[in-house]
């Protein structure tokens, strides 16, 4: 029982801080049609971000902020490539996240103390001393091990992943959030009310850029420690647990899309859980996550057709 | 209201350049209702398209109260023009509402910020809007729009299209995809909105019925050219087969 409650604690933990790099996807993709591959780098940056300034002594959630802003930055750039250059947007994605490597390696080094050359060390390692969210009120409160749940770190991500659905709902009903809305839906009705298109888009994949460095700062908060790997799967990670979160909860009434996402988040962990408990060795994962996502897009696909039909 | 000044246009294909406007001068008076007729090809929608900055011309002015807007991009030219194009899922979001939709509309020209984009005490006025078409929109206020039919969504397109107080409205075809007698509605409705807020309109129409009965002046296009250019009682005294007695001859000497 013990191993089944400790996977269970796992699973909900990331399957929250997974499930905001997924709203993020469900306003860039979901929303606004653009298969954004920038996330590879702006999870990083994120992390990096809220590692450096978390490990200054900076508090946490002014650090959560800080990489949110990071995220910001860079996924506004992909919109710029994509908007006034006229880049295709895989290839700004691409483009925008193979810069990034670069960027989050030195900011790494320099801000551990090396040079501009890169000479020093590449990760950062939160110690035992250092603030992190779960070690500052009102977290610092909670049992570490309650029945083999970690409950400073559930509800550090719960409560997270409960304030970016919040805001994302809210942001979804104001005037810029419906023309965002409107931008994916017929770009050539914002044109009609007098906006420029291409502002919206830009906004859009500022926020979805955000939203995945904010999932990168809660994935170091959980790792302890930032590593230059970090970024690697999450367009997968990400993708996978919106469209399964849409598929599945497609058709409940008055579920709000982030809801959706949230469960799909948790979903495609607790696939992930359940192929560990089963003794699927962990160098597997990415195979599993690769299966789980196309598996994701066979029945989405189906269900669209299916209500295509309907429609019709 | 509107003046064309010595435009020219040309299309790049793959291997020619089709010259479609050259030296083309073209006038609207302001609170003219202008039908604008003509075969495929003959630049109706380009003319369109070239008031409304979509296209842009390769030289010559076009000039909108006597100020140059040739330069001036689309959307920003949108904030005093109305459009509702030919395909009914153009002119709103399928995914959005109807409430949505104009609420969306109702802010044009306004700052889009994050104060709540419906607001409930218009909702009333939305639907007396949209009853005014005759099509229970008003009753499916809530629903959204991608399930309406063609017709509905082009009554709304138009109502849509006159929520804010524009100086142009343009209507590209936009009977053209609809059954006749949803087209008929449509273009009664049309009328109806155009009397009764004077606003100057231009419509491109293939139905050269539309094009006597409705506006008090009437355009014909060809290759570019304006080929029949009557207002007033003259437009009055034309008949049906005077027009498509100069439509087919047109059409014969291309060799349709």
């Amino acid at each position: 029982m013990q191993p089944i409650l400790n996977s269970l604690d796992v699973v909900l933990q990331d399957g929250f801080m997974y499930s905001i790099l997924a709203m993020g996807y469900y306003i860039s993709y979901s929303i606004l049609d653009f298969p954004d591959l920038t996330v590879e780098g702006t999870v990083l940056s994120g992390g990096v971000v809220f590692g450096l300034l978390v490990k200054a002594g900076v508090n946490p959630y002014i650090a959560v902020l800080a990489a949110f802003a990071a995220g910001f930055l860079f996924g506004g750039v992909t919109g710029i490539l994509n908007v006034k250059l006229k880049i295709r947007p895989l290839l700004c994605g691409i483009l925008v996240s193979t810069a990034l490597i670069s960027v989050n390696l030195v900011c790494t080094i320099v801000g551990n103390g090396g040079d501009f050359k890169g000479d020093g060390l590449s990760t950062i390692d939160l110690g035992r001393s250092v603030p992190t969210l779960t070690r500052i009120f009102p977290a610092s409160e909670l049992p570490s091990d309650f029945y083999g749940f970690n409950m400073k770190k559930l509800a550090v991500f719960f409560a997270m992943a409960l304030i970016f659905k919040i805001i994302t709902d809210v942001f979804l009903k104001t005037k810029c959030g419906l023309l965002l809305r409107a931008a994916g839906d017929n770009p050539n009705y914002v044109t009609m009310l007098a906006k420029n298109q291409g502002t919206s888009k830009i906004l859009g994949l500022a926020i979805g850029n955000a939203y995945a460095a904010v999932s990168g700062a809660l994935i170091v908060q959980s790792r302890g420690n930032v590593n230059q790997g970090i970024g690697i799967g999450m367009v997968v990670i990400g993708l996978a647990s919106l469209i399964i979160g849409l598929s599945v909860f497609g058709k409940v009434k008055f579920m709000k899309p982030t809801t959706m996402v949230i469960g799909g988040s948790i979903i495609y962990q607790a696939s992930l859980g359940i192929a560990a408990l089963l003794g699927v060795p962990t160098v597997y994962n990415k195979i599993i996550m690769a299966a789980l996502f196309t598996a994701a897009l066979i029945v989405s696909g189906k269900l669209k057709k299916k209500r295509g039909v309907e429609r019709d | 209201m509107i003046d064309f000044e010595n435009v020219y246009k040309s299309f790049r294909g793959s291997v020619d350049e089709t010259k479609l406007f050259e030296d083309f001068s073209f006038h609207v008076e302001t609170g003219s209702f202008v039908s604008i007729i003509g075969s495929n090809g003959s630049g109706k929608t380009t003319l369109l398209n070239l008031v409304c900055g979509s296209v842009m011309p390769d030289s010559g002015k076009i000039l909108f109260d006597g100020k140059d807007y040739t330069a001036v991009p689309e959307y920003k030219r949108s904030k005093t023009i109305g459009r509702v194009h030919q395909d009914p899922k153009n002119g709103t979001c399928p995914e959005l509402t109807i409430v949505e939709n104009m609420a969306l509309a109702d802010n044009k020209g306004k700052r889009y910020g994050f104060t709540p984009a419906v607001n409930k005490k218009r909702i009333d006025y939305y639907k007396h809007l949209v009853s005014e078409c005759g099509m229970g929109l008003e009753n499916r206020m809530n629903v959204k729009v991608g399930s309406l039919s063609g017709g509905q969504r082009q009554a709304l397109a138009l109502v849509i299209a006159n929520m804010t107080d524009n100086k142009l409205l343009v209507l590209d075809e936009h009977t053209a995809a609809l059954d006749p007698k949803t087209s008929e509605n449509i273009m009664a409705f049309t009328d109806r909105i155009v009397k009764g807020k004077g606003i100057t309109t231009l419509m491109v129409t293939h139905n050269l019925r539309y094009a006597l009965e409705y506006g008090d002046r009437i355009v014909m296009m060809h290759e570019g050219k304006i080929v029949l250019d009557k207002a007033g009682e003259e437009k009055k005294a034309l008949e049906i087969d005077d027009v498509l007695g100069l439509f087919n001859s047109i059409s014969i000497e291309c060799g349709n």
